[in-house]
């Protein structure tokens, strides 16, 4: 009995610290697509670090979920995923765009968008809207689906840290670099070291091993990071992905792939030689080309 | 990634081509034998022939520079020319195709100059 009695006062106890739990966390969802560009915007780290901001502008991660500037080539990718994946698919939950939520997005916004784990289902609809809605660079469309992107916060703070159980979870008043310190910023005012920070693991969250099997329905984009540790390290490579796509390139903050690295990437020496070759009555002209292609790359090109 | 291999006469006329492709074959849900093409669908590697890191690729192309024919029985060969170049382009196209502005890209070329020599035994 007196067991009973202590179960019931600590469930009386127990209960509303769960509601209240939850409801914070609700609280805390964006609503909006503006709600959530907000939460993530990192427009005010250009106050100091202006030419940093300006590689990253010019950058895919500034643009993850619409694409290519001229095309918006990844947001014609997730409308492709719900036309031929999503509503094809009898499990799905889905059999018209408006059906799409959040789960559905993710299988893209794994890597496209992470932080619309932190949104509200309306702001899910108001994405699938705009990429329906969105015809050509420049449209109204356009621009809102570039107001979300990867920016400063993502990588030196929402996915800074890995190993949450070691290091601990992301302080939301820090960003993360190579060192501990002050920071001059209202809302950022600490500066953390991420052991991560400088290391291919950073970036192989989202550049991947291949299919994303935590996913009810796993999807497949970058295999980067697999051929990066079960390919080059295995054959002796050191260097990290910052390594060639940050520092080698000088490119910084303006990462890239097959648009500025292939030159870099790949060596071809080529040898080639004409000859007669003859039998008893009959001549053969003919060439002979040799071609060397090597790989310099940390991982096998073109990925999977 | 495709490399293009291509024999051109002075003028220009092409007698010889031919290409390899590098790429990851992404496996249509880890089953089966399809392709699997959009990230929607592809889950595992069905077949690859990117290139490796760390490691160099070497093909091997033999260009007959003869058109062949056969008189009262026997074979001949006659020379299409004497002076010819090779252009070996090693292109990187997303989509598949060359005709692509803004994504596809050649990102190495060699032109080699070839001459088979006149006369003799």
């Amino acid at each position: 009995m007196k067991c009973f009695r202590l179960l019931i006062i600590g469930l009386l106890v127990l209960v509303p610290v769960i509601v209240v739990g939850a409801q914070g966390e609700g609280m805390n969802k964006a609503k909006t697509i503006d709600e959530l560009a907000k939460m993530y915007d990192s427009s005010s780290c250009k106050d100091c670090h202006a030419e940093i901001y300006a590689e990253w502008a010019k950058s895919l991660h500034a643009r993850s979920i619409f694409g290519p500037a001229e095309v918006g080539r990844t947001a014609a990718t997730i409308k492709t995923t719900i036309e031929n994946g999503l509503k094809d698919w009898p499990s799905s939950g889905v059999k018209k765009p408006e059906d799409v939520g959040i789960k559905h997005l993710m299988i893209c916004a794994k890597c496209h968008l992470p932080q619309l784990q932190e949104a509200e289902e309306s702001v899910a609809q108001e994405i699938v809207k705009n990429i329906y809605d969105f015809k050509e660079t420049g449209d109204k469309a356009a621009e809102t689906l570039q107001k979300l992107n990867i920016g400063c916060l993502i990588c030196h703070q929402r996915n800074a840290i890995i190993h949450k159980w070691k290091f601990g979870y992301p302080d939301k008043g820090a960003v993360y670099g190579s060192k501990d310190g002050e920071h001059a910023s209202a809302d950022f005012a600490k500066m953390k070291n991420s052991p991560y920070m400088k290391e291919s693991i950073l970036c192989g969250q989202c550049h991947g091993q291949g299919p994303n099997f935590e996913q009810e329905n796993p999807t497949q984009c970058g295999t980067l990071y697999g051929s990066y540790n079960f390919a080059y390290r295995p054959e002796g490579g050191t260097e990290s992905c910052q390594d060639c796509h940050m520092k080698k390139s000088k490119l910084g903050h303006n990462m890239q792939s097959y648009r500025a690295m292939g030159q870099m990437a790949v060596d071809m020496k080529v040898d080639a030689i004409a000859f007669q070759w003859r039998d008893v009555v009959t001549t053969t002209p003919a060439a002979s080309v040799r071609v060397d292609l090597t790989n310099h790359a940390g991982h096998a090109i073109p990925d999977g | 990634m495709v490399l293009y291999v291509t024999a051109k006469t002075k003028e220009g006329k092409v007698f010889f081509q031919d290409q390899r492709i590098y790429m990851p074959i992404p496996w249509q849900f880890g089953i089966g034998d399809k392709m699997g093409r959009g990230p929607y669908e592809k889950s595992g590697i069905l077949r690859d022939t990117s290139l490796p890191p760390l490691r160099t690729v070497t093909e091997k192309f033999y260009i007959p520079v003869y058109n062949e024919s056969k008189k009262e029985g026997k074979l001949i060969r006659d020379i299409i020319t004497n002076d010819f170049t090779v252009e070996v382009e090693l292109w990187y196209l997303p989509y598949g195709v060359k005709d692509d502005e803004g994504n596809s890209q050649m990102w190495q070329k060699v032109t080699k100059t070839l001459s088979i020599s006149k006369g003799g035994k």
